[in-house]
Parts: C-alpha cells; structure tokens; sequence
C-alpha cells in the first residue's frame, strides 16, 4: 500500500501524514513514512522527536547521476531501496522508518 | 531528488506513506504510477477547496489510481456539510473528516507527536478511521 498526501501548507497534511503512519505501523504493518517536504516536520507528528529533523542530508555516495532519454539528468539510488531505507532512515518503531529526502550532502567534494 | 523519491516508492515492498511538497507540480508521472492512493487535504472554506480541486484535477492527469479528499479542521456540521457539496459537485470522493482539534496545537507547542501526546484525541479517531477506509480501499 502506497499513500501520497497533498495539501498546502497549514491544511495539517504532515500531521495527517505522521499520524497516519504510526497508526498502520501499529496495526503490524512495516512502514516507511518519507518526508519530501521542502519544510520537514514529519519527524516530529511521526514521534521521532526534534533529533531526525537534523538529519543530515543523503550520502552522496548513495546516489548516481544517470540520464534519461530525454537527455535530462537526474540523480538517483545506486543501492536498492531497502538497503536505502535500512542505511539512511530513522527508526522510530521496530516497524516504522522515517525518510527526509531533503537534499544531498555533498560533503567537501563541492 | 525526484528520481530517488521515484526509486524508493517504486521497489519498496513496506507500506509507504509520502508527505508531498505542497502543490502536486513536482510529482513526476513516475512516481505517481506506483502511489496507490494520493490523500488531498483541504479545509473547509472557498480558497482550500479550490485549491484541492485544482489537484484533483492534476492528480487524474498524472494517472493516480485512487484519488480522495480529506476534510481537516472541521468544526461545525455545516463545515462538513460546505466540504461534501463541494466534493460531490467537482466529482471528488470524500474519504476522511478530520475535526478541528486543540490537541493538534497542543501537541505542536510541545513538539510532541500527536498520537503520543493524546492517543484518544477526536482528530487522531478521525485519522484511525481515516486508515481503514484506505487500507479497505485496496479490496
């Protein structure tokens, strides 16, 4: 099952989202809540605490450039993606993993 | 990032809930091919019902197999009621109506989630309700 949630800012989309993820999480399902806000607070409706929302951004070396047909580049995973989960997420519940996808951490390689 | 967003909610096999960037404009058709059911939340007055129906209308063009409205912060029967003349007339399935709830700004003042912060809240009802009819939508 694979939900999207859509809403402008202050309509309680992440609250909906990070509340609606603890409660599948806690009807036995693995869940992985993924926070592709540009302003990320599902760590905290998620109940990860202000800790994940400094978060680093993703590896870099997890990352690849690739382009596609329409010669646009873009990055995507060089690693499968429970690996991506297991290695970047936050756990939150044995069965519950938090993804921010903010941006990626270049590091020093600039 | 799309790409990475795309490839994660594409290959995992765990329950995945996304929460979006607000407009819809940056979901690419790739990722919204593997999203089962996208939840657009509006609340109950003119502008945020527009606006949710202007994502409706993008999410049918981006291919989304279920599409459902979540009415959020509802405070009164006629807010409910605005909120489902509207979605009935632009076509739009109401799936959840979530009330308006000071436990959400409680919580929110205490950086507490809120299903730790009060698990029996009428918002959190709401969203449990919420849950099932979109696990039941998958039948």
């Amino acid at each position: 099952m694979k939900v999207a949630i859509a809403g402008k800012g202050g309509s309680g989309k992440t609250t909906i989202a990070g509340t609606l993820a603890r409660v599948m999480a806690d009807r036995g399902q693995r869940v992985v809540a993924i926070d592709d806000d540009s302003n990320p607070n599902l760590a905290l409706t998620v109940g990860a605490g202000t800790a994940a929302s400094g978060a680093p951004g993703i590896p870099r070396d997890l990352l690849e450039e690739r382009t596609d047909a329409e010669g646009n580049k873009r990055l995507e995973l060089s690693i499968p993606a429970e690996d991506f989960i297991d290695r970047f997420g936050v756990p939150v519940r044995d069965n519950l993993t938090l993804l921010i996808m903010g941006q990626p951490n270049h590091g020093g390689s600039g | 990032m799309r790409g990475v967003l795309n490839g994660l909610v594409a290959e995992t096999s765990r329950t995945t809930i996304v929460d979006l960037e607000a407009g819809l404009e940056h979901l690419s058709r790739g990722t919204a091919r593997h999203v089962d059911t996208l939840l657009i939340i509006g609340e109950p007055y003119f502008k945020s019902l527009e606006t949710a129906s202007r994502s409706f209308a993008l999410a049918k063009d981006l291919g989304i197999k279920q599409i459902r409205m979540v009415a959020n912060k509802v405070r009164t029967p006629r807010d409910e009621e605005t909120v489902r003349d509207f979605a009935s007339r632009h076509g739009l399935p109401v799936e959840g109506v979530v009330p308006f709830d000071d436990a959400v700004l409680a919580a929110d003042e205490r950086g507490e989630a809120l299903i730790e912060y009060q698990p029996a809240a009428p918002s959190v009802a709401a969203i449990r309700r919420l849950a099932d009819g979109v696990l039941n939508g998958r039948r």
